[in-house]
């Protein structure tokens, strides 16, 4: 979280009366004149959202198509519904809800891959190759 | 086999740790690196606000200081990305040797299970040297880009050497947004 202090810095916001990024993050509705900072916070939470799908998906395990396509669905519509109903920014300010969804879906994507490739092998297959 | 995979996550976070130092060693570390990346941040900051206000003007004399604008860019980005080569070119060779060194080391051995069926495309990589025609079969040379995708990627934006959204968008550098990220 080190780039959002310190781009927060850089801009001049820190020592404005704005409450911490993590309390605006998880608050309604809040202000954010930094959009470098709201775009990080869009790809932290992509990254968390990707581990614990993967972690989930593994545990479950989903397998196949349908472990993709519900993670793809997931991690769009709930980014979505965060970005538009929860904070209810104007998209347009951002270039559109599409630039806010493919902020950093990639590099979630594949941490999600990693972490469901992981729990499944662990979780099921070496399990049945010992037996 | 769940050590081996364990053993590549491992491996990649460490190949990512070491690429990320050696390059701040070489590059981010220089004052000519600093000097023209805030130059390039600060460029792309002005043209893109510049952009948005005079954006769809017909003005001539706004037409073209955007465009005087962006060719100073153009230039400040290639000046940039001549700064990164050599280092990611030395980097990229000693990559090489440790990924080949990967490579004979997993070679032909089953890294992980895949709980999806890889599209036909990316069977070549995902089934890459091992023997059979299970195509849940992982390979060591998917799992480890797949690694290095996301942990190198978060690695660069957690010690804040990713590229700035602002100059990835209006500049045109040589190597794309992201050199070398899959080495």
């Amino acid at each position: 979280m080190s780039t959002k202090s310190k781009s927060a810095e850089k801009n001049g916001f820190a020592k404005s009366k704005e409450p911490s990024v993590w309390i605006r993050a998880v608050s309604a509705s809040s202000q954010w004149p930094d959009k470098e900072e709201f775009l990080d916070v869009i790809y932290w939470i992509r990254q968390v959202l990707g581990i614990i799908l993967g972690v989930g998906w593994g545990v479950i395990p989903l397998k196949g198509f349908l472990g993709l396509a519900l993670f793809v669905l997931i991690n769009a519509g709930l980014l979505y519904f965060y970005f538009s109903s929860f904070q209810s920014i104007d998209e347009e300010e951002f270039g559109g809800a599409w630039e806010l969804t493919k902020e950093g879906f990639i590099t979630s994507f594949a941490g999600f891959l990693v972490t469901w490739i992981i729990i499944y092998t662990g979780l099921y297959y070496e399990l049945n190759e010992t037996l | 086999m769940w050590a081996d995979t364990l053993l590549i996550v491992f491996i990649s976070i460490c190949t990512a740790f070491l690429g990320e130092g050696l390059t701040w060693l070489m590059v981010y570390r220089t004052e000519r690196y600093q000097k023209l990346k805030t130059e390039v941040e600060k460029q792309s900051k002005k043209l893109e606000k510049r952009k948005e206000t005079h954006g769809d003007t017909l003005d001539r004399q706004q037409k073209k200081k955007i465009e005087r604008e962006e060719d100073k860019l153009k230039h400040n980005n290639r000046d940039l990305s001549f700064v990164k080569m050599k280092s990611m070119f030395a980097i990229g060779f000693a990559f090489t040797a440790l990924l080949s060194m990967f490579n004979n080391i997993f070679d032909g051995r089953v890294v992980a299970r895949l709980p999806f069926l890889p599209l036909t495309w990316i069977q070549g990589l995902s089934h890459r040297n091992l023997p059979g025609d299970d195509y849940y079969d992982c390979s060591f040379i998917f799992l480890y880009i797949l690694c290095t995708m996301s942990i190198r990627q978060n690695i660069q934006k957690l010690l804040g050497f990713a590229p700035s959204r602002a100059a990835s968008k209006q500049g045109n550098s040589l190597f794309g947004p992201a050199p070398g990220q899959f080495k």
